[in-house]
Formats: structure tokens, C-alpha cells, sequence
């Protein structure tokens, strides 16, 4: 007994000791990078690249494809969430709080966020030329995207994520300063080739940085009515070069997530939504895109033929392309016929490339159609042009820009090509940012 | 940094202070001559019956024992020669001190002592809140207690029925009818919004884990790891309500603290006890399903015309009458200075839904040993495997579940599988949902958690009056959780299969070394002043894999099985603390006590660390004045206490460990690996929450000692409330922890034990408790916190209680009635929305609704009151007790999902739907009252016969049985409600904090009967 109690304080005081190794305050995240490094390392920042790449084709395009689809009825929304039903009603009936329309803004301001935190902070971290060159130009591909895909939904919208509360400018200067960023980027690839170590750890396989800043270039210069700058832009895309954004199992193509799998809110509506009047029976985009049998469905208020979605969203991992060569063709063809004085005859050339194509489409996208045999006038061919960027970029996030842009009908006297013009800001921006602007009235 | 290394030195210091009064008090053992004692007696009662479990204790030793079942004890002392003070005491009894002369004599028989009763329980012995045992009189705040025998009768199975209706201010839910379902309790009231409100539980000294991790998606609910305790093992709960008594427990302690001590072994004679339950269990009541025999066949409102179907009620093959067993066995003794306790216990119970289980096996193991009269070590040993077979339900977040397949489904499809294919159909037309049978047939869904508690406590009495208590607790657990959905099944999103295994390991540490010092300067002047430090550490390793697209038959994850996605969590939490106690006692009767604690923790900045905790009690026992004891007062008010004390506590559960920080998610893109910035963004000067509360108070008995009351009035308030703000969007960022809000609960409690009848041959006791609590929640930035797991249907509106359900409403006119559209069907308002909680309402030129939906507040979870009643009898010299209880809860809202969706035409499976099929409301009615969340808001008032329960002691003279009782208890077996759904009481979002009382098709409480015996031997 005596034995045991001589002994015990010395095993008391060896246990405290060893308790007290293991008792730090100050204990970090195991789980993710702290801010000091992800902004003020090069590892950090290369990260954070993949990072913005990741944000945008995921999160930001989801709604860029699927809000705005449905709102130009390239799908429907057929659950009874309440987002949902609200999205598909449209109209009045979408209340500021909608989370679907809400993420459409949200989400391009995180892409903002990261992008303009890359911008600040490659100058001081990154001192080799062609690795900042790659980071900065990339940051500004995607920042120039949200800012489109912002202008995509609101009539105004902050230039930058910043903190406290951001002003709004019109969604014309949105553009004008994502284009603004697209020329820098230019500049910066053409003064430094990206590094090696960029194009590996940041771009990965089948992203063409160069191709896909001009190709945005192209279609921000469209929407903002700038049609030589377009044109010129277009002009500069290689289109035999296959830029991708790339999914996978840990971060699924946003699509298929919300429109192939059986609990699915969207289904693509037969004909991709379009009036019968701008469908060709023969159109090899729709098997391209659509598939399964024609279904009439009857939720949410409507009756429609809806089918299951293929093309770029078929598996949790299909690639969805930064953009389509067909795009650029269709962007210079908008571009001839819209320039001071319309080049009717190269314009069709560019249509017929898209109409005719059998084979050889860098992402298999074949309309397989005669050449165009309509009437040779501007008004016609504008019309031909909205008629094939809806068949060709079918739910690649244009067609409500294209259906605002092309004059389509205009609800709420007429909502059967899009149920709302520009959507109510979100409630949650409202009620924290006081220089929210007024709703549109739809 | 210098706060880890000054708690280090701090710690350090202790650990010396430890080391040199170990050695003193072996050095005094050392130096005097033992005699080894055998001390004998008997505790009584009034009546001279034998008193069991009453604490025996030689004063300013660490020597004590427990009476046995008849009342007698046996206590070895080795002691030097000379005069002592034997305490004994009992719950609900008045201790009694007895002088004690020990000579030459070494066997000595005490004197039988007689306790007399306290209703009032003003003298109880209690530790929580005060480190070191002291009598309630003594206390400006309220401690409840309950004892082992006040669960004998009603044989609890799970700790949440041992708690039920036995205190004030205490509201416990059972929040999922599973047999392993999870359980809320609330101390008045939640005291946080973003974190937990669960209150701290300590078992013998182990601040033990009480998570509620849910490792597996079973539509909402989940276990909390309450269930690994087995009620046999417990002798005494304590429960401290209020953050006054908590502010010794400083930064875990805001929600208050339930501490419960295990069963220990005595002196004597090996004491074998063994019990044996069997109980049923059945669904207490089925919703009405549709049985109308026609369905429409499209939901044009236009076209009405329908089709002949055949009705199925997929209840009756989904619920079962469940069994369960619970057997436990036990053994203790002790002499010589060594006192031993070993139990094991193997509690087995199925669920009412069909193929679920749930099974847990343990033993414990407890052995004390006195180093001479001044030290006393103990060490305890728990360990538990709990095992589940879990059938998923609710829908918060996935929908493969059973019960959300019946809601879902059209009941005129025959859900039983193809006879030749042996596949289920689908049984939901409208929405891709599970098969419920499917679910319940073919998925398999396990929990299983191994889990250790373990805890040394040295005890050392150096001096007179001088106590040292140290304890060291462990508690390391490890969850898993497996499920596994074929290949081929009806389930929504994994059709093509999907399997999951998902772990999580817990490791909980505590250190506190206690030193208290007790004298009585004057025969009027009594101090007790009480030192203390702790060092707590929490860590928890969690991995998951899921896998979907599976091959056929392979159950697990991973190993290319299917398409595998696996993660990992891992968080650790340091707290430490120290803090001083000073009690003074003025003529026995005013007692004041002061105290300061100050704290640290990880989880918080370096700015905002460093907490310190106040106060502050006072306790008046004024009729132990001469005055009142002369006056006549004595007679009508034998017993009267005035207490009142302020304390203020912390919470540190309000954030998960990392909140503070940005924190920048490993991301991949396509297969590149990078960064990227969390949606929540990271504030450094973030604080932990800081609660106030002032309670005052008073206790009472009446009627010589035959009616006894506690009056609580308590105003509590938590400033500095972490409220998870919404940032604009514009920022970047979603959302953003801040200390913004505040909150309050105000209340009061009552509980009156009264003794109507009291006769040699009957006893008659009554026990109710009455509590009511408002909470309110102010100062949320703009007005607005919505939660998640509640759909966003559940908020923090500015000015309101938290929980309450928020969502659309129905256009009215001005007399009230519902404004139709002009096909004749509800809707929703419509208006200007001026506060998230009032709208005005706007009527277009053609009188209908115009403007935004409006939303408002359509329902609050929270009752205006609980109460419970419980009726004892005691007949034939306490061998047969009858006991009755009933609870309510009065005045609260439940959140009726269930009916919601099965009430609407595309579902269409319960009644509800009746009227539209037989053409008495408008097609299309149902869809058109959908998102009206109004309409699905209901009054869950309620009272229940929680338990009945009928025992009867027998002592046959035969096998060395000393004590048999047989026992019959039933629980839920009647409630009175007007809630139209299974039952008021569940959640579907488990253990939420915020989102209550939403009933979206969780497993309703069963109604169970058990029949048992509980043999001495």
C-alpha cells in the first residue's frame, strides 16, 4: 500500500505532462488552405487558378445554362420544388428569393471574387514573367465570363466582388469591361507565352487558353454590339483546337447533375423549345442533344412535350465545350450581316459550313441539313442565324441573350420563347447592399 | 501567444500542488497507527424500514459506503483510534450525522439511523455545479435530481425516458420513433441559434461526447450518442438548468448541465442483481389513407373524368408490432478498503418499420480503493457497442426513404414486387421516389459505434476540511456507418446502385483538479473555498466513401465498385480553464457564493480567446431563523428558502472549430487539383456567445413536510448571439458568422411533490412540474436567419422565437375569408413586403392579389407551456407501486409536411385527398393550397400518458433471493391531441437546434408495454 502511494505522485505528475503536450490553442484547419497561403504562395496561387476554372465551369454555368434555359424554355423545370415551379412559371412568379435565379448572380460574383483576388495578388507573388503571364490572363478570361453570365440575367450589376457594398453599373459597361479584360488578356499571352508549369498544373489537357479568350472575345463583342471587334476576334479563333472544361465524379458536369439523373428538376423540352416554325425535321442536332421518347408532361402550370437531355451532359463526366467552333462561324455570320454594310455572301458561306456539316465537328455536332435556300435578305438570314445558334449551342447559356438580341417575342404578351426579360434582383443582395437597383418589372 | 504557456505554467503549478499533497497524505498515513475497522449498521426511514442506497460517510476521510436493498451497510475503515462523524444521507431524505468512537473494538455496530423525509429535498447532497458534494440549502440556483429508484418502476430503456417529466424547466423530445432514435433536451430553452443547445452531460467526472453525427443520409434523423448508455448503471441524474450553477463549466456550459453518476459498489457481502425486460412496441396510430376508389386521369382542371383503382394502405406493410428484450446483470461488494462494481447489460429493441434494430451490448466495471483514510483512487471502465439496422425515412435531404416513398406514392399502385422479375415498381407516378417496401426489403442501412469511457479520480482529504479531488476522463468512440441500395431499386438518384461507409472516431479528454477547503471560523461563520483548473480536448477523424453505378450484389464501396467519391474531416478542439469558489455560510442559514472562471479555447481568435466568467448566489433558509421557528409560521411552513443568483457561461459549439477562418476548399477541375475560397466567409474578431442569467427562487414545504414547492423566475440572456449573416452576394461571399444577435428566454418553473396519503399500509405521492419559457431572438441582421434543414421554411425572425415556421400565406379579404382566384381555387398573398415578417397585402384592378409573394411567420414550435404529472402509489408496505404520468405540452405549432404532400393530387395517398376525387372542392384545390405553407401549419397541443407502470417487490425465501420485483410498464400509451399527423412530438431534422417540431414522415413514438423482473441476490 505504502509502495503504490510513494509512486503515485509521480505517475500523476507524468500524466499531466503528457497532457499537456497535446494542448496547443492555436490549431490550424487540416481540412483546407488558410487564406495567407492560398494568396501569398505560388503554390497557393497556381491552386487557386484551378480553383477559379473549377468555380466557373461548375458552379457559375449551372445557372448560366439551366436558369437562363429555363427561362428561354429551352427546358423545363417539371419538380414541385418551389424554385423550380417558380423558374418554369416565370413572370410575376418569380419571387426575388428564388434560389435558382439567385445563384445565377451569386455565383459569377464568387468567379469574380476569386478572379479578382488572383489579379491582385500574381504581380507581387508571381516574379517569373510567363507563369504570371498564364495566371493573370486566365483570371481574366473568367472574371470577363461572369461578367457576361451576370449580364446574361440583370439589367445592372458591380464591376467587382468587393467588400461592403458594391455599386451597380448598367449591364452594357458589364460587358464592356469584360471585353476590356479579354484584350489584356491577349496582351499578356502575347507578350509572355504561358510557362510549362501553367499549361500543367493550371490548364490541364484540352483548355486552349489563347483560342478561348478570343472566342470570348467574340461573343462578348456580339452581345455588346460591337460587330467588327467580333468579327476581327472570331476571325483570330483556331478552330480546328478543341477547348473543354473537364468534370469528373468529384466535381460533376452541373447539367447532367440536374437534368439526366432520375430525381432530375429540368428536362429539355422536344425541339429545344423553338416554335415549329424554326425546326427542321431532319436536323441532326436533335438526336445530338435530345433523346429517349417524347413525354407529355403537365407539372408546373404547362403542358409540354419534354424528352431526355444527351450532347455534352450524357454522363457526370461528359466535357462541355468553352465554346463550339460553329459558334464562331455563327458569330461571323451575325457579325457580316450586322456590320454597316452586311456581307450577305460570306454570311452564307458561315451558315452553310453549320447547316451542311456531316463530319469532322471537333465535338460531333452535326446538322447534317441542305444548304440554306431561304430568301437572300438580311432580315431572313438574321432570322437563319438565331434559327441555328439555338439548334447548334443548344443550352450553352445564349439563348435568352440571343432571344432578347434577335427581337424574339417578348413576354408578358407573349412568354412562350422566354418568360422573363431580365430577372429581379436577389433578396438577399437587396437587402445587403443598399445600391441594389430597382427590379425590372419582368 | 503567451495564453497556452501561462495555462501550461498553470497547469504545471497544479500538477506540483497534486504532487506534494499526495505525498503529505501518505507521509500522515505514514506516521499514524491503523487499526483495521469493521463498522455495521442499518439506515431506516420513519417507519423503520430499511433504507437502500443511502450514502454512509466518516467525515474528513475519503472512507464512505451505500446501504444495501435492506437498508444495512458494512463499512472497513482503517482508522487510528478516536472520535468521528458518520454522515449518512439519501436523496429526498435529511441527512443525518452520528457521532462515532472507534477503540479497541475493531467490529463495531452503529446505532440504526433514522432519516426523516424531505419533500422539498432543501438538504439533498448534490456535486454539480459546486465540485465537491454540498447540500442544496446552500445554493442561490436550483439543481434537480433523480434517482435510481425513482426509475425502478418504469424500467427506462434509453436515458431520455429516465428524463422525462421528472424535472422543471427540462424539455426533452424524442425526435424520431426509431429504436435508436435521437433525443433533444432543452434547459430552458435554446440558448444558441447557430450552434447546439444540448446541454453539457458529465458521467462520473467524464465530460462525455453527445454528438449527433449523421454518417449515413436516413432522411433526417440521426442517433445521438446518448444511446450507448444503458439506464440500468445509473444511480443519481443531476440536472443544473441554468448558467448561474454552470459558471464553474464555464465555456461548455451555456445550455446547462446533466450530470450523471453510476452505480458503485459497498461494503459487504457480494450483491448480485439481475433484470430482464421484455417489451412491445407498436405504431400508436395510422394516418387515414385515400381509399376512395377512383383517380383522375390528368390534372387538367377541366377534365374530371376518372378511373376505377383499387386503394392500398401501404402502412400495414410498412409498420410491425416490434419486440425488444433488455437483460442486465450486476455485480458488487467491496472490503478491505476495495469496493467493486461490474454490470453488463444487452439491450436488443426492433422498430416499428419493419427490418430496422437496434442492439446494444456493454458492461462496466468500477473499482475504488482507499490508500489509508486520506486517499481514495477510482477508476471506472465503460464500454459499449451499439449496433443499428437503420431503414432510411424523412426527406430532409435525400428521398430513397421508406416512409418518404409512402408519401410520395399514388396508394392505387400495388407496391409488392413482380412476381417473375421479383422487381418492385415505382409506386410514385408523379415524382421519382422510392418503392416503401423496396426500401424496407432490399436496402441496408447499419450503424455500428464502439465506444470506451474510462476515468481515474484521486481523491485526497490531507487535512481536516482540505479535499483534493482530481479525474481524468476518456471517452474515445468510433461510429460506422454503412448503406447499401441495389442495383436496379426504385430509389430516386441511385437507381444503378449505391453503396456507402462512412466513420468517424471521437477522442474526448478531461483534466480537472479540484481543491476545496472547508472551515467553520466561528460556530457561526462557515467557509468553503473551492480552486480548480481543467484541460479538455476534443478531437474527432472522420472518412466517408460513397460509390454509385455499382456492379450487382457487391455491397461495398470503393475496391471498383462503381464510381467512388471518398472524404475526409478532421477537427480538434482545446479548451482550458481555472477557476475560484468562495462559499460563505453565516449561522447555517445565509449562504453566499461568489465565483470567477476563466477560460480559453481554440475555436476562437487570439483577440477573443480569453473569457472570464462571473458569479454569484445567494441562499436564505429563513426557517431556521429563531423568530420563524418560535412563530407559528413554523407549523404552516416547516421548511422555506429564498435563493437568487446571477452567472454568466459561454458556448463554444456555436461554430465548428475552423468557422473562424476563410477557409479555401481543395477543389479539382476535371482532374487538376486546386483551391478555392468556401462560400462562408472568415471573421477573425468572431467571440464566443456570452450568456447572463439571474434566477431568483424559492422552496418551500407545507403541511408538516406533506406538500413541498420550488419556484424558479429565470431571465437569461445570450449577447454576442453568433448568427451565420447573409452577405451580399455582390461580395463574393454567401455568408458570414458574426456576433450580432441576442436572445432571451425568461420563464418560470415550478415543481410541487406533495404527499396526500401517507399511512403505514399506503402512500400516495404527486409530483408535477410546470414550466414555461419565452424566447425571443433580436438584433438578426435584417430581421431574417432561414435554416436549411427546415427547407428555408424554418427561421430566426427578428422579435420572434427561434424555429418559427416562415413561409407564404393565403390571400384573404378583409372578413377574413379566403380570397379565391377566379377559377374558384385559394391563393397565395400577394403584396409589398415591408419586414421578413409583415407584408401588405395589394390587390390588383381586378381585386386579385398583386405584387410579390408575401412571406410571414405561420407557426412557432415552441410551447407556451410543459407540465407533468405524476401519480404514485405505494401499497402493502411499498412491495406494490402503481405510478402514472402524464405530460403535456400546450400551445405550439407543428409543421404538418406529411399531410402537405400527401393531401395534393399528384401524391394523393391519404385522405385529405378525398374531397377533390368526390368532387366536393374544385380540381386542382390540393395543388393550389401546395405552396401555401400556412395551410400546413398545425396546433400540436398535446397531452400524453407517458408512462403507467405497475410493480410488485416479492422476497421469496429461496435461491439466495433477497429482493424479486416483477414489473408491468407501459409507455405512450394514450395521447390526446388534435394533431391530424402520426405524432406531434417528432422531428425529421433529427437534433436540430433551430428546425423543430417539422414533421416530414419520421417515425412516429411508438406505443410500448414491457413486462420484466429485477432479482437481488
Amino acid at each position: 500500500m505504502k509502495y503504490i502511494s510513494a509512486k503515485l505522485p509521480v505517475a500523476g505528475f507524468a500524466l499531466l505532462l503528457t497532457l499537456l503536450a497535446g494542448c496547443s490553442l492555436d490549431l490550424p484547419n487540416p481540412n483546407a488552405a488558410p487564406e495567407e497561403d492560398a494568396l501569398n504562395s505560388r503554390e497557393g496561387l497556381l491552386g487557386l487558378s484551378v480553383g477559379l476554372r473549377q468555380v466557373y465551369s461548375t458552379q457559375a454555368l449551372e445557372p448560366i445554362i439551366l436558369t437562363t434555359g429555363t427561362t428561354a424554355r429551352e427546358v423545363k423545370g417539371i419538380t414541385t420544388f418551389f424554385n423550380i415551379t417558380e423558374l418554369e412559371q416565370g413572370g410575376l412568379q418569380l419571387s426575388p428569393n428564388n434560389a435558382n435565379m439567385s445563384a445565377l448572380f451569386a455565383r459569377n460574383y464568387r468567379v469574380i471574387r476569386t478572379a479578382d483576388q488572383l489579379i491582385g495578388a500574381a504581380p507581387v507573388v508571381l516574379a517569373d514573367a510567363p507563369t504570371r503571364s498564364g495566371v493573370l490572363a486566365h483570371a481574366y478570361l473568367f472574371k470577363a465570363a461572369a461578367l457576361a453570365g451576370v449580364a446574361l440575367g440583370f439589367e445592372q450589376g458591380p464591376l467587382t466582388a468587393a467588400d461592403g457594398t458594391p455599386a451597380y453599373v448598367p449591364r452594357q459597361q458589364l460587358l464592356a469591361e469584360g471585353i476590356r479584360l479579354l484584350d489584356l488578356a491577349v496582351q499578356e499571352l502575347a507578350a509572355n507565352p504561358p510557362s510549362s508549369e501553367f499549361n500543367t498544373t493550371v490548364l490541364g489537357t484540352n483548355f486552349s487558353l489563347l483560342n478561348t479568350v478570343q472566342a470570348y472575345r467574340a461573343r462578348l463583342n456580339l452581345r455588346a454590339g460591337n460587330y467588327a471587334a467580333a468579327l476581327a476576334a472570331a476571325n483570330l479563333v483556331n478552330l480546328t483546337v478543341r477547348s473543354e472544361f473537364a468534370y469528373s465524379a468529384q466535381n460533376p458536369n452541373p447539367v447532367f447533375q440536374f437534368t439526366i439523373l432520375a430525381a432530375t428538376n429540368f428536362r429539355p423540352r422536344e425541339n429545344f423549345g423553338l416554335p415549329a416554325s424554326l425546326v427542321e425535321a431532319g436536323d441532326g442536332r436533335l438526336a445530338f442533344f435530345l433523346s429517349g421518347p417524347v413525354v407529355r408532361n403537365t407539372e408546373n402550370g404547362s403542358t409540354d412535350n419534354i424528352r431526355s437531355l444527351a450532347g455534352f451532359f450524357g454522363t457526370v463526366s461528359t466535357p462541355i465545350p468553352a465554346y463550339q467552333p460553329d459558334e464562331i462561324r455563327l458569330i461571323r455570320a451575325e457579325a457580316n450581316l450586322r456590320a454597316a454594310t452586311p456581307d450577305v455572301a460570306a454570311a452564307l458561306v458561315d451558315i452553310n459550313a453549320v447547316r451542311t456539316q456531316a463530319s469532322g465537328d471537333l465535338f460531333g455536332v452535326h446538322a447534317n441539313l441542305p444548304a440554306y435556300s431561304g430568301p437572300l435578305t438580311t432580315e431572313a438570314l438574321l432570322l437563319e442565324v438565331y434559327k441555328q445558334r439555338s439548334a447548334e449551342l443548344f443550352l450553352s447559356g445564349q439563348r435568352l441573350e440571343d432571344s432578347r438580341r434577335f427581337g424574339r417575342p417578348t413576354p408578358p404578351a407573349s412568354p412562350t420563347e422566354r418568360n422573363r426579360n431580365f430577372y429581379p434582383y436577389p433578396q438577399q443582395e437587396r437587402v445587403n447592399n443598399p445600391n441594389t437597383p430597382a427590379d425590372p418589372t419582368i | 501567444m503567451p495564453q497556452p504557456y501561462s495555462f501550461a505554467r498553470l497547469t504545471l503549478l497544479l500538477g506540483w500542488i497534486l504532487c506534494c499533497l499526495l505525498g503529505a497524505a501518505g507521509l500522515a498515513q505514514a506516521q499514524s497507527s491503523k487499526q483495521p475497522y469493521t463498522l455495521r449498521g442499518r439506515v431506516q426511514d420513519a417507519a423503520g424500514e430499511g433504507l437502500p442506497g443511502a450514502s454512509v460517510r466518516i467525515l474528513n476521510t475519503v472512507l464512505g459506503t451505500a446501504s444495501g436493498s435492506d437498508g444495512t451497510f458494512e463499512l472497513s475503515a482503517g482508522l487510528s483510534p478516536g472520535s468521528y462523524t458518520l454522515e449518512v444521507s439519501s436523496v429526498g431524505y435529511r441527512p443525518q450525522r452520528q457521532a462515532l468512537t472507534l477503540g479497541t473494538e475493531t467490529s463495531v455496530t452503529v446505532s440504526p439511523v433514522s432519516l426523516t423525509e424531505d419533500l422539498v429535498r432543501l438538504n439533498d447532497v448534490v456535486v454539480t455545479g459546486t465540485s465537491v458534494a454540498t447540500s442544496k440549502r446552500q445554493l442561490g440556483n436550483t439543481i434537480a435530481t433523480v434517482q435510481a429508484a425513482d426509475l425502478l418502476t418504469a424500467v427506462p430503456t434509453q436515458i431520455d425516458q429516465a428524463l422525462q417529466g421528472k424535472f422543471s424547466g427540462v424539455q426533452i423530445t424524442q425526435n424520431s420513433g426509431n429504436p435508436a432514435g435521437g433525443i433533444s433536451v432543452r434547459l430552458r430553452g435554446p440558448s444558441t441559434v447557430a450552434g447546439s443547445s444540448e446541454p453539457l452531460y458529465i458521467i462520473d467526472g467524464v465530460l462525455v461526447n453527445n454528438d449527433s453525427p449523421q454518417l449515413l443520409d436516413l432522411g433526417g434523423s440521426a442517433q445521438n450518442r446518448l444511446v450507448d448508455i444503458s439506464p440500468n448503471d445509473i444511480e443519481r441524474i443531476e440536472v443544473i438548468k441554468g448558467a448561474a450553477a454552470a459558471a464553474i463549466y464555464g465555456s461548455r456550459a451555456s445550455n446547462g448541465v446533466v450530470q450523471i453518476f453510476t452505480k458503485r459498489g459497498r461494503d459487504g457481502v457480494p450483491q448480485i442483481t439481475v433484470s430482464s425486460q421484455f417489451l412491445v412496441s407498436q405504431l400508436r396510430k395510422k394516418l387515414d389513407y385515400n381509399q376512395y376508389p377512383f383517380r383522375f386521369l390528368n390534372t387538367n382542371s377541366a377534365d374530371l373524368t376518372q378511373e376505377p383503382v383499387e386503394r392500398y394502405d401501404y402502412q400495414e406493410q410498412i409498420f410491425r408490432i416490434a419486440i425488444g428484450t433488455d437483460n442486465y446483470v450486476s455485480l458488487s461488494g467491496g472490503n478491505g478498503g476495495t469496493k467493486y462494481f461490474a454490470s453488463g447489460n444487452y439491450f436488443r429493441n426492433q422498430g416499428i418499420v419493419d427490418n430496422s434494430e437496434f442492439n446494444r451490448g456493454g458492461g462496466r466495471v468500477r473499482v475504488q480503493q482507499t490508500l489509508g483514510s486520506k486517499a481514495s483512487l477510482s477508476a471506472g471502465a465503460a464500454y459499449t457497442l451499439s449496433q443499428s439496422r437503420d431503414v432510411p425515412n424523412g426527406g430532409i435531404s435525400e428521398a430513397y426513404g421508406a416512409l418518404t416513398g409512402f408519401i410520395f406514392s399514388n396508394n392505387d399502385i400495388n407496391p409488392a414486387p413482380d412476381p417473375v422479375t421479383g422487381r418492385y415498381p415505382s409506386t410514385a407516378r408523379a415524382i421519382a421516389r422510392t418503392n416503401p417496401l423496396e426500401a424496407i426489403n432490399r436496402f441496408d442501412f447499419r450503424q455500428r459505434t464502439s465506444r470506451f469511457i474510462g476515468d481515474v479520480q484521486l481523491n485526497l482529504t490531507p487535512f481536516d476540511g482540505f479535499t483534493v479531488d482530481y479525474v481524468l476522463g476518456y471517452d474515445a468512440s468510433t461510429q460506422l456507418g454503412t448503406g447499401f441500395i441495389p442495383v436496379g431499386s426504385t430509389a430516386p438518384t441511385y437507381t444503378a446502385g449505391y453503396a456507402r461507409r462512412a466513420d468517424r472516431t471521437t477522442l474526448l479528454t478531461n483534466n480537472d483538479l479540484t481543491l476545496s477547503y472547508r472551515r467553520d471560523f466561528l460556530p457561526w461563520l462557515a467557509s468553503t473555498t473551492t480552486a480548480g483548473g481543467t484541460l479538455q480536448s476534443l478531437q474527432a477523424l472522420g472518412t466517408n466513401s460513397s460509390s454509385i453505378s455499382l456492379s450487382p450484389v457487391v455491397q461495398i464501396s470503393g475496391n471498383g465498385n462503381g464510381t467512388t467519391v471518398g472524404g475526409e474531416n478532421r477537427s480538434e478542439r482545446t479548451i482550458s480553464g481555472a477557476f475560484v469558489q468562495q462559499t460563505i455560510g453565516l449561522g447555517n442559514r445565509l449562504f453566499l457564493t461568489g465565483a470567477v472562471r476563466v477560460d480559453e479555447g481554440s475555436i476562437y481568435g487570439a483577440n477573443n480567446r480569453r473569457q472570464t466568467y462571473y458569479k454569484a448566489g445567494a441562499s436564505y433558509v429563513v426557517s431556521d431563523e429563531g423568530f420563524w421557528r418560535e412563530s407559528a409560521l413554523s407549523r404552516i411552513l416547516p421548511q422555506v428558502k429564498l435563493r437568487a443568483s446571477y452567472g454568466q457561461a459561454g458556448n463554444l459549439t456555436a461554430i465548428d472549430p475552423y468557422g473562424r477562418f476563410t477557409n479555401f476548399d481543395p477543389v479539382v477541375a476535371g482532374a487538376v487539383p486546386g483551391l478555392l475560397a468556401n462560400t462562408l466567409r472568415g471573421n477573425p474578431d468572431l467571440g464566443p456567445e456570452r450568456q447572463e442569467e439571474f434566477e431568483a427562487g424559492v422552496d418551500l414545504s407545507m403541511l408538516n413536510d406533506r406538500l413541498g414547492f420550488e419556484f424558479s423566475y429565470y431571465d437569461k440572456q445570450v449577447n454576442d448571439l453568433i448568427l451565420r449573416r447573409d452577405l451580399n452576394f455582390s461580395s463574393g461571399f454567401s455568408f458570414q458568422f458574426a456576433n450580432v444577435g441576442q436572445l432571451t428566454n425568461r420563464g418560470v418553473e415550478l415543481l410541487v411533490r406533495a404527499v396526500p396519503v401517507q399511512a403505514p399500509a399506503v402512500r400516495w405521492t404527486v409530483t408535477g412540474t410546470f414550466t414555461t419559457n419565452r424566447n425571443k431572438i433580436i438584433s438578426i441582421p435584417n430581421g431574417l436567419v432561414t435554416f436549411p434543414d427546415g427547407f428555408g421554411l424554418v427561421a430566426a425572425v427578428e422579435g420572434q422565437p427561434l424555429g418559427t415556421y416562415y413561409g407564404t400565406y393565403s390571400a384573404r379579404n378583409p372578413d377574413g375569408s379566403l380570397l379565391l382566384t377566379p377559377a374558384g381555387l385559394p391563393q397565395r398573398e400577394r403584396g409589398v413586403q415591408t419586414t421578413p415578417a409583415n407584408g401588405t397585402p395589394q390587390r390588383g384592378a381586378d381585386g386579385q392579389p398583386s405584387g410579390a409573394l408575401l412571406n410571414g411567420v405561420v407557426g412557432n414550435p415552441n410551447p407556451r407551456y410543459i407540465a407533468s404529472l405524476i401519480n404514485e402509489v405505494a401499497l402493502l408496505d411499498n412491495r406494490l407501486m402503481l405510478r402514472v404520468q402524464f405530460d403535456t405540452q400546450q400551445d405550439f405549432d407543428v409543421f404538418n409536411f406529411t399531410k402537405r404532400v400527401g393531401t395534393r393530387d399528384i401524391f394523393g395517398g391519404l385522405a385529405g385527398y378525398e374531397a377533390e376525387l368526390r368532387g366536393e372542392v374544385a380540381k386542382g384545390s390540393s395543388t393550389a393550397a401546395y405552396n401555401t405553407f400556412e395551410k400546413w401549419v398545425e396546433d400540436g397541443s398535446f397531452v400524453k400518458l407517458r408512462e403507467a407502470s405497475l410493480s410488485f417487490l416479492v422476497k421469496p425465501k429461496a435461491m439466495g433471493l433477497r429482493d424479486l420485483r416483477l414489473s408491468v410498464a407501459g409507455r405512450n400509451l394514450l395521447v390526446f391531441t388534435d394533431y391530424t399527423g402520426y405524432d406531434p412530438e417528432v422531428n425529421a431534422a433529427g437534433q436540430s437546434n433551430a428546425v423543430r417540431g417539422f414533421d416530414f414522415v419520421e417515425v412516429p413514438i411508438p406505443r410500448s408495454v414491457s413486462v420484466g423482473f429485477n432479482a437481488t441476490f
